[in-house]
């Protein structure tokens, strides 16, 4: 018997995904940028088991919108006061290629895993904004082709460096006055098209070796990168055939980069409205739903679509041609777009409808029903082929995580898909991931390093 | 009462400030990289009700060798951390403006601000080393004039980005559908000549309204900069007509700035070794003396001076050729201070490791709790500090040790608070929360 067990995370963010939860009545909307509200969430996350926390990241305003929270601290902080108050939960955080120093970000996450005893990830992203480019001195954003070679060498150089102290470097050896081994702490000379680093790094090898390294984002580039280097990848999906033919997609592209591709942990955001029966899910949704401000909604798919909707009626159908050129899932910043436009070919929703669908998680899987169908869902798709596990979105915070942890989460557990304990201490271990050797530690790896610049 | 009261920063470095500290059989050699043991100083330090607590930084494996813990923490990470395990202390992190972009540094420290409910503050750097721009992908360091206009022009724009946000943002308004005020979040379109930063932050506004902005280094660029930004500054003195003459001159150029004087506070750093009688101090400081490994310090000292190590003489004075040198590039006031530690005494360089090795500069004092607090009152009280950079020369020890001493006598001396009177940082230090400059734009109009 297989004993293949799913990862679940949860992806914090605000009061919950959907657009609209910090308008219902239940929502503490006035927590929205207090650490212990995250604090907290955390902590039921890690007494469920589940693999780890997520925060997603812009660094800049997602939208200078009055219609729902637009603060968010930067996740590295937020992960670091977290790491402080639980155990074994591990603490995922988006950085940008983009806008980072690769010194810099080696170090944060390399601090993060040390602090939190190896519970540290990375989800890496390249940034696809003019207005964040317009933070950090630059008139517009890269080409996502220039965004993915240069994202390419900022792992190679915060590979290089969190493997630059070897294993076994500090000695600490307090009579000889000898606290580290100079042989094995290593420069990485790293010289490359975008950056020249010399090493090494101002920290030791960290528990995990490296932070887990995940990424998001389903256009070509961002699947070369992911089956690359992604241990962990977030995606979006609404159909479990959508789903399988992603997971295939990657799983074969690892394997021709010789990767095992038991070790790349595919998992689809799921953003369910839980209720004692199916309509009592559905009508929180209908209500959540009834919450929205259009103009919002509006504003966020015509950014994303690139298209002007304004002449249209809310209730009026989408016609088909507006999405017609939304081009192949493949291309490079239209992933997103043509999630959308799948929804649209499909179920020919009214805008007001299509509007509803993106504000349960922007495009991620939303469903209603009970935990028994829910849990249905996750071992359908964890089953057949689909995904390794989810990145759990509840609509709602905190509530929609309390029913998820407490009524679907002992269900999988009883189908013996997924841990009633921790079995490791580290999120390599909860995601069944090696911990990787450093390359300075063995003369081939150190040539295998050096071609990879 | 309103008598003035003198402020209290543990400065905390791993194992202690001592070089050797790490060898003693008391101390954790892995202290560098365990959470556990900064919260346990910081609790220390919040329980005798300290102002805060600090640490240093550079983006480098520090160059000086195998022979002290090199790895660190990145401060502002770790004392996250921290704030999640303390309620009131004030959390200062060093960080700098040449290998950060403003945008992304005023975001982590407006976020450590929220986290802290309003304890954070950052220590400015401009990182003078070679090995730092190495990292960076840099084949020279930038000079010290490029490096501090650049400062400048960092400051400018981070504390833009924190006025981005009005204090009144905040609706929360369900009914009507609005979580914020949109008149209150302003694009800042900073246009510069290091930065162009449209702005606005995605972080509301500290809680401090800026973190509280600290500065060490005493270089005439350094004082210059202190003058215009910082609110506390941290310097190495060996005497007190040193330590007199900085006071009086860097609050003579806040005046010149148009600052309120008593808005900047001078803290000279301070290694206490303390023993129950003079020669229990001066037998701990032999203690630590005898595990000093002498290249460490030779490094180190060649490191301050940016000169080869090979050229030095251990027992000989420092060569005529640099203690004669002027200030230049990659010659900090640190370096000054050496020299001139050398030649007042007339040390050999072998003396002189063994003076530096406490403190890298700063003052030591080996006494009894009243011998030091004396020296702290005379400093506080004859115009030379507002107050103390505390460097325990082993920690946790060394900080518990002046706590437990010394502390009772600064409070019976009326010198040192015994209850925090606030919430923040600033308030702990007696300073103001910044007005947001565009606002005053606003009423200006």
């Amino acid at each position: 018997m297989s004993n293949r067990q799913l990862s679940l995370n949860a992806f914090l963010h605000d009061t919950g995904h959907h657009e609209a939860s910090w308008r219902h009545p239940d929502s503490p909307v006035e927590r929205a940028h207090d650490i212990n509200f995250y604090i907290e969430l955390a902590q039921k996350a890690e007494a469920a088991k589940l693999d780890g926390v997520f925060f997603a990241d812009v660094p800049g305003l997602w939208a200078a919108t009055p219609y729902r929270p637009t603060a968010h601290l930067e996740p590295i902080t937020r992960l670091a006061a977290i790491a402080a108050r639980t155990e074994r939960i591990g603490l995922i955080a988006t950085a940008s290629t983009t806008f980072y120093e690769p010194y810099n970000l080696a170090r944060l996450f390399s601090s993060l895993d040390i602090l939190s005893g190896g519970r540290a990830g990375w989800n890496i992203v390249t940034t696809q904004s003019d207005a964040v480019a317009r933070n950090f001195s630059l008139k517009e954003i890269p080409s996502a082709e220039e965004r993915y070679v240069r994202a390419q060498e900022f792992i190679d150089v915060v590979t290089k460096l969190w493997d630059s102290w070897e294993d076994d470097a500090i000695l600490a050896d307090r009579g000889s006055g000898h606290y580290f081994d100079p042989d094995k702490v290593h420069a990485i000379n790293h010289v490359g098209r975008h950056y020249q680093v010399e090493g090494a790094l101002a920290a030791p090898r960290s528990p995990q070796g490296r932070p887990v390294y995940v990424q998001a984002g389903s256009s070509n580039d961002g699947r070369v990168l992911a089956a690359r280097n992604a241990e962990a990848i977030f995606t979006a999906h609404q159909t479990l055939g959508d789903a399988k033919a992603f997971y295939d997609d990657i799983k074969t592209r690892a394997q021709k980069f010789g990767r095992n591709p038991d070790h790349v942990k595919i998992l689809p955001g799921l953003s369910p409205f839980l209720g004692d029966t199916e309509a009592e899910a559905k009508e929180l949704q209908e209500y959540v739903n009834s919450l929205t401000v259009p103009a919002y909604g509006l504003g966020q798919l015509e950014g994303f679509a690139g298209i002007s909707l304004r002449h249209l009626d809310l209730d009026e159908v989408v016609p088909l041609e507006l999405f017609a050129g939304s081009g192949d899932v493949l291309d490079n910043n239209r992933s997103r777009v043509q999630v959308v436009a799948n929804i649209v070919e499909r179920d020919r929703p009214t805008l007001r409808q299509l509007l509803h669908r993106l504000a349960g998680a922007r495009g991620h899987n939303v469903v209603a029903g009970t935990p028994m169908q829910v849990a249905d869902l996750i071992s359908d798709w964890f089953h057949g082929g689909a995904a390794d596990g989810f990145n759990v979105m509840p609509p709602l915070y905190p509530q929609l995580l309390d029913k998820f942890t407490e009524q679907v989460v002992p269900i999988l557990q009883e189908r013996g898909i997924f841990r009633t304990e921790y079995a490791g201490s580290t999120l390599r271990e909860h995601y069944g991931l090696p911990r990787p050797n450093s390359i300075y530690s063995d003369a081939a790896g150190q040539a295998a390093a050096v071609t990879t610049a | 009462m309103t008598q003035k009261q003198l402020h209290l920063n543990a400065f905390l470095m791993e194992a202690g400030h001592h070089e050797a500290s790490w060898r003693l059989p008391d101390t954790d050699p892995g202290a560098a990289l365990d959470l556990q043991h900064y919260v346990r100083l910081a609790q220390i330090a919040e329980a005798a009700k300290f102002d805060s607590i600090f640490l240093a930084d550079g983006s480098v494996t520090m160059g000086t060798g195998e022979f002290r813990a090199s790895g660190q923490f990145e401060p502002l990470t770790i004392l996250t951390a921290v704030a999640a395990a303390t309620e009131r202390i004030g959390l200062i992190a060093t960080a700098s403006t040449t290998y950060n972009e403003p945008y992304a540094l005023a975001r982590r420290l407006a976020s450590v601000d929220h986290v802290s409910k309003g304890r954070a503050a950052w220590n400015i750097v401009t990182s003078a080393t070679q090995e730092e721009a190495a990292n960076f992908s840099l084949a020279e360091r930038p000079l010290q004039a490029t490096r501090y206009e650049r400062a400048d022009e960092f400051l400018e724009v981070a504390k833009k980005l924190w006025d981005s946000w009005g204090d009144g943002h905040f609706l929360g308004d369900k009914e009507r559908g609005r979580w914020g005020d949109p008149t209150q979040l302003r694009a800042i379109d900073h246009v510069g000549r290091h930065f162009r930063v449209a702005g606005p932050l995605n972080v509301p506004r500290p809680v401090q309204g800026y973190p509280l902005l600290v500065q060490a280094g005493a270089s005439e660029q350094g004082k210059a900069f202190a003058a215009k930004h910082a609110e506390a500054i941290f310097v190495a003195h060996q005497t007190l007509e040193q330590a007199q003459a900085f006071y009086a001159d860097i609050k003579a150029r806040v005046v010149a700035e148009g600052r309120n004087p008593d808005h900047v506070l001078v803290l000279p750093g301070l290694v206490p070794i303390i023993g129950g009688t003079e020669a229990d101090a001066t037998a701990k400081a032999q203690q630590l003396e005898d595990l000093r490994i002498p290249e460490y310090g030779l490094r180190q000292l060649a490191m301050f001076l940016d000169i080869d190590e090979a050229t030095i003489d251990l027992d000989a004075p420092l060569p005529r050729e640099i203690v004669e040198q002027e200030v230049r590039e990659g010659f900090d006031s640190r370096a000054r201070l050496v020299i001139d530690l050398a030649q007042r005494e007339k040390l050999t360089v072998r003396q002189l490791l063994s003076r530096l090795g406490g403190g890298r500069g700063h003052n030591v004092v080996i006494g009894t709790p009243e011998q030091i607090a004396d020296q702290m009152e005379t400093w506080f009280t004859q115009g030379a500090a507002d107050g103390f950079n505390v460097m325990g020369a082993s920690l946790p020890s060394g900080l518990e040790t002046f706590v437990q001493t010394v502390v009772p006598i600064l409070r019976e001396r009326g010198l040192f608070r015994s209850e925090y009177a606030g919430a923040t940082l600033r308030e702990h230090y007696g300073l103001p929360r910044p007005v947001n400059q565009f606002e005053i734009e606003v009423a200006g109009v």
